[in-house]
């Protein structure tokens, strides 16, 4: 008989209430509605289960930092220790030629039906010496790894994007995991790191839903990625009524003013630090008095100083946001045009409460 | 403090005090496009709700706006705060913010920075048929299958 998660939680010695419990904060999490919690309960008790295998790349594993802290400690716990984190070589006890044989048997065992999370990213120069694993290069483990995957998880802006070691003149020639894995599905997480409730629904919803969720065009899960840290900012109206910052320590800053004029990235960056929060909602970094500084979009590192204002939108990729309404309404102008982008903005705006399919 | 209420159109009280703020505290601002304008499209008051509803376009933003009217209960937490308001096509996250002139109001952001439109013409035509898709169910999107309902027993794990 195949093994469920259901079948890995009791073991463990997980109640069903606590179980139920999961369910239910998972759904709320994915943005799912209450009604969902029943079926993720559903798929769980009866899909077997999935192995994820981490690989970690140049990287200096925050992601790994942020998923453990996810607010709810179930939730992590249920995809970190007992549900179906086989491999990970920075949490797993087992070490050396031990921990390399649990690949060899997940790829064997499950051919074709794992999930292969990577934080972090292969440099190639130098035949990919600057990351070696194993006595082997990083690029190699993780083209090995995934050649039988059914699906795979970029964490982080690293494996996403490249981040900072691929900042110019990038020395490692460090480069995203897309570029290098092809003829798979990719989703990339990105952020610096990505937020825990963010990173554990992605790795749920997978689990529990066995597809991907549906990906903007940059490949990154449109549930989290749709709107601008700019537009579900609090300080949002402080904004439009042209109240800023202009010095850290100035009336407009005590007054918590918008952050736009002290280089705050909000109007350029697609994430949803300033609905979801961090810390299990306590606060964010604009909250904190800082703006943000748009960790989670592509080549963030390369577009200025942190402090810099915003000055030209499309540098930062606007144009190609999650659901290219950008350039659209420019390129045809018409009633049909306008409608389109009118309905696509409400539907970014809605809530996505039991409205968004899975 | 409590809100004060529009007995009449706010729609040019807010053209002017935007304005005045894109002539002052706005001028230069980088990321605002020169096309558009500032204009208050189709403010009414919205039946269910009562208060007034309407967009607001300016160079640096297109938001849905409610302003409170009298006699219908409005919702006043501190500048920064969120409401979230039910129409037809959904419920939607407004954030509560507060202008000198104009008291409280709430927005919902749309379109922001507004690079994507190159006439006031088509941010105009944009927001009457945001203000029409509102309204509608579904949002003027195509039907997506709602979840099935919960099913109680399975929930419980009594079975199916």
């Amino acid at each position: 008989m195949t093994e469920t998660f259901y079948d890995v939680l009791r073991r463990q010695g997980i109640t069903r209430r606590s179980f139920l419990k999961f369910c239910s904060l998972t759904a709320t999490s994915l943005g799912l509605g209450a009604a969902a919690a029943p079926r993720i309960a559903h798929a769980m008790e009866n899909k077997p289960r999935t192995p994820v295998l981490w690989l970690h790349g140049l990287e200096c594993t925050c992601c790994s930092e942020s998923f453990i802290r996810s607010a709810h400690p179930l939730t992590k716990d249920v995809v970190l220790s007992m549900l179906s984190l086989d491999y990970d070589d920075t949490l797993m006890a087992a070490a050396g030629h031990q921990a390399e044989a649990i690949i060899e048997e997940i790829k064997r065992k499950y051919k074709g039906n794992y999930i292969v999370a990577v934080e972090g990213n292969p440099p190639l120069n130098e035949d990919g010496m600057f990351c070696i694993q194993g006595g082997r290069p990083f690029i190699d483990k993780l083209k090995e790894t995934c050649a039988d995957a059914k699906a795979i998880i970029s964490w982080g802006s690293c494996a996403s994007y490249g981040c900072v070691q691929a900042a110019k003149p990038n020395p490692t020639r460090a480069t995203p995991v897309h570029k290098v894995i092809t003829g798979k599905p990719i989703i990339n997480v990105p952020g610096c790191p990505p937020i825990a409730e963010v990173m554990t629904g992605v790795v749920t919803y997978m689990l529990t839903f066995d597809r991907i969720p549906e990906l903007d065009r940059q490949g990154r899960p449109k549930m989290f990625y749709g709107q601008r840290i700019h537009d579900k900012c609090y300080r949002r109206g402080h904004f439009d009524a042209g109240q800023f910052a202009e010095a850290w320590d100035d009336e407009g800053a005590r007054k918590g003013y918008c952050l736009y004029k002290m280089g705050c990235k909000g109007p350029t960056t697609y994430n949803a630090c300033s609905s979801m929060r961090w810390n299990g909602g306590v606060s964010w970094p604009v909250q904190s008095g800082h703006g943000c500084i748009g960790c989670s979009e592509d080549g963030f590192w390369d577009k200025g100083s942190f402090y810099d204002r915003v000055t030209d939108i499309k540098q930062f990729g606007v144009e190609s946001n999650a659901d290219q309404v950008g350039g659209t309404v420019a390129a045809v102008t018409g009633a049909a045009i306008a409608a389109h982008a009118a309905v696509t903005a409400l539907a970014r705006a809605r809530n996505k409460n039991e409205t968004n399919g899975e | 403090m409590p809100a004060p209420a529009w007995n009449q159109n706010p729609a040019p009280a807010l053209e002017a005090a935007f304005r005045h703020i894109a002539a002052t505290r706005m001028a230069g601002l980088p990321i605002a496009n020169a096309m558009l304008e500032v204009e208050a499209v189709a403010f009414r008051r919205y039946e269910q709700s009562g208060h007034w509803l309407g967009v607001l376009i300016t160079p640096w933003a297109i938001n849905l706006l409610l302003l409170p009217a009298p006699g219908a209960p409005w919702p006043d937490p501190a500048p920064g705060a969120k409401h979230t308001w039910h129409f037809p096509s959904g419920d939607y996250e407004f954030t509560v913010a507060r202008e000198e002139a104009l008291g409280t109001y709430h927005l919902c952001s749309l379109f922001s920075p507004p690079a994507e439109f190159d006439a006031q013409e088509e941010a105009r035509q944009t927001a009457y048929a945001v203000l029409a898709a509102l309204m509608l169910e579904g949002g003027g999107e195509e039907d997506r299958s709602a979840p099935p309902p919960p099913n109680r027993r399975a929930f419980l794990g009594l079975g199916r």
